[in-house]
């Protein structure tokens, strides 16, 4: 079998950069932040205990599956999605795909990437993948984090299509099946917009949008109650810096990314204040940007004390604090 | 962020980040990562540390392999029964050294599966070099 014709290109998240991937190979030009934006990417959830995580952790996008669910539905595209409990099945129908020269996004386990270093390999059963091919024993992946097209052994996939757990991905794939000729891009975008500052501002949920980031401020003095020693406790503190930039957030946990949604935005909008809203989340960044940098910095020196470890909360108040109200005079703007 | 703060020059990692560029447009680069290019080195050592403090405690009979890698591959119990699909009281049985002996191995080759190793890789931790015969027994 041959590998399909396919444009590969790295972006800044997994599923927004698969979604990004597959329909600009299918002939609609737009970007990774307007797919984002209009999807309602940005969020805030902290998790100080729950069964599937070992630590407590948070996370700085929507749920999985709704960047594909909520631009669908803003944009009118149909996407084409299927789920297995067999796996021979579901390892049949992406090779029958395949053979239709039809690229599909899967749903995988990232810990058997194995054309990844090992010491990025988390097990996180939200990643997606690209399948644009097979030779012999190997499937031809274009993976948003990797920069070129690579190939991965079918053992491998099938692994990662199939493994269980929290999100179990169940052979989940999607690929675009409809994409209307007249888009209105205003519509998604505010729609997108509208929702994306609920989440942040009004949703009734303790841990999640600003309330969420106010709990990780408040909570993280407790982390080291958590941890097996002061070295897990640093790695732990370091993955704060992983969870912002390099889990693929394009950058300060997508706030970067959301502020280039804006600057795009506020051009098909012809809103001039969304430049300016769009500066403001860019700085915003800067500060989530610069809590990164100070995690792994007191990780790696194991400057773990409560004074240190309040620090890191006032910080983190800070964005909340300034999130607040970035959030409510976008809201305002709509 | 202006696209010169944002540059990282770590091959061994590439990300996408959004930057300002001089023009004032917010852009995607790819390049590197931060923590990759100054911390791997410590991300290292304490990877190997905590190693060689599970490894002992197989060794010391606390604890069995199946403990060192669910700890390894940070997986929770509950994250490791769904996916071996073994009942939870079962794994928690099993991550003891005492019943380690007794699993049969096709239970041994649905833990493998989630490690992503073979069994005869997860029996090795087992092996005592002389190396870990000083750690034991100096107790570093």
């Amino acid at each position: 079998m041959n590998t399909i014709p396919y444009k590969h290109k790295m972006a800044a998240h997994c599923e927004s950069g698969a979604v990004t991937s597959l329909l600009n190979n299918a002939g609609l030009d737009i970007s990774e932040p307007l797919v984002f934006g209009i999807s309602s990417g940005i969020f805030f959830a902290y998790f100080h205990k729950m069964k599937s995580f070992a630590f407590p952790t948070f996370i700085v996008r929507n749920k999985p599956g709704s960047i594909r669910n909520n631009l669908a539905k803003r944009l009118g595209i149909k996407f084409h999605a299927e789920k297995f409990n067999n796996p021979e099945e579901g390892m049949k129908r992406l090779d029958e795909l395949l053979v239709k020269n039809i690229p599909v996004a899967v749903q995988v386990d990232f810990f058997y990437m194995d054309y990844l270093p090992e010491w990025e390999r988390v097990h996180i059963n939200v990643h997606f993948i690209v399948v644009v091919g097979k030779s012999g024993s190997k499937y031809i992946i274009s993976d948003s984090y990797f920069p070129n097209l690579v190939e991965l052994e079918s053992a491998s996939l099938r692994k990662a299509r199939f493994a269980g757990g929290n999100m179990s991905p169940k052979g989940f794939f999607f690929y675009p099946e409809y994409i209307p000729k007249e888009i209105d891009y205003k519509k998604a975008i505010l729609k997108g917009t509208k929702k994306a500052c609920f989440y942040m501002l009004k949703i009734p949920i303790p841990f999640v949008g600003i309330k969420g980031i106010r709990m990780f401020a408040r909570k993280i003095v407790e982390w080291p109650t958590f941890a097996r020693d002061t070295e897990h406790l640093s790695h732990e503190i370091m993955k704060i810096n992983i969870l912002l930039e390099d889990q693929g957030t394009g950058g300060a946990g997508f706030r970067f990314m959301y502020a280039t949604f804006l600057q795009q935005a506020s051009v098909i909008l012809g809103k001039p204040e969304w430049s300016e809203l769009s500066k403001e989340m860019m700085e915003i960044g800067d500060g989530w940007r610069e809590i990164s940098l100070f995690a792994a910095r007191i990780g790696k020196n194991r400057e773990l004390g409560l004074d240190r470890l309040k620090e890191l909360g006032n910080m983190l108040n800070g964005r909340a604090d300034v999130e607040e109200r970035f959030f409510r005079r976008l809201k305002n703007s709509i | 962020m202006k696209e010169k703060d944002g540059t990282i020059d770590c091959p061994q990692q590439q990300v996408i980040l959004f930057v300002e560029k001089e023009d004032g447009k917010y852009e995607p680069i790819q390049t590197g990562s931060y923590l990759t290019k100054n911390f791997l080195d410590d991300y290292e050592l304490k990877r190997r540390h905590l190693e060689e403090s599970l490894k002992k405690q197989v060794l010391l009979g606390k604890v069995s392999p199946i403990y060192y890698f669910m700890i390894l591959e940070d997986l929770t119990l509950s994250e490791l029964s769904s996916r071996a699909g073994i009942r939870k009281g079962k794994v928690r049985k099993h991550l003891e050294a005492a019943h380690f002996n007794a699993i049969p191995q096709e239970t041994l080759q649905l833990y493998a599966d989630v490690f992503n190793i073979t069994v005869p890789d997860m029996l090795k931790i087992l092996v005592v070099t002389s190396a870990d015969s000083t750690n034991t027994n100096t107790g570093s």
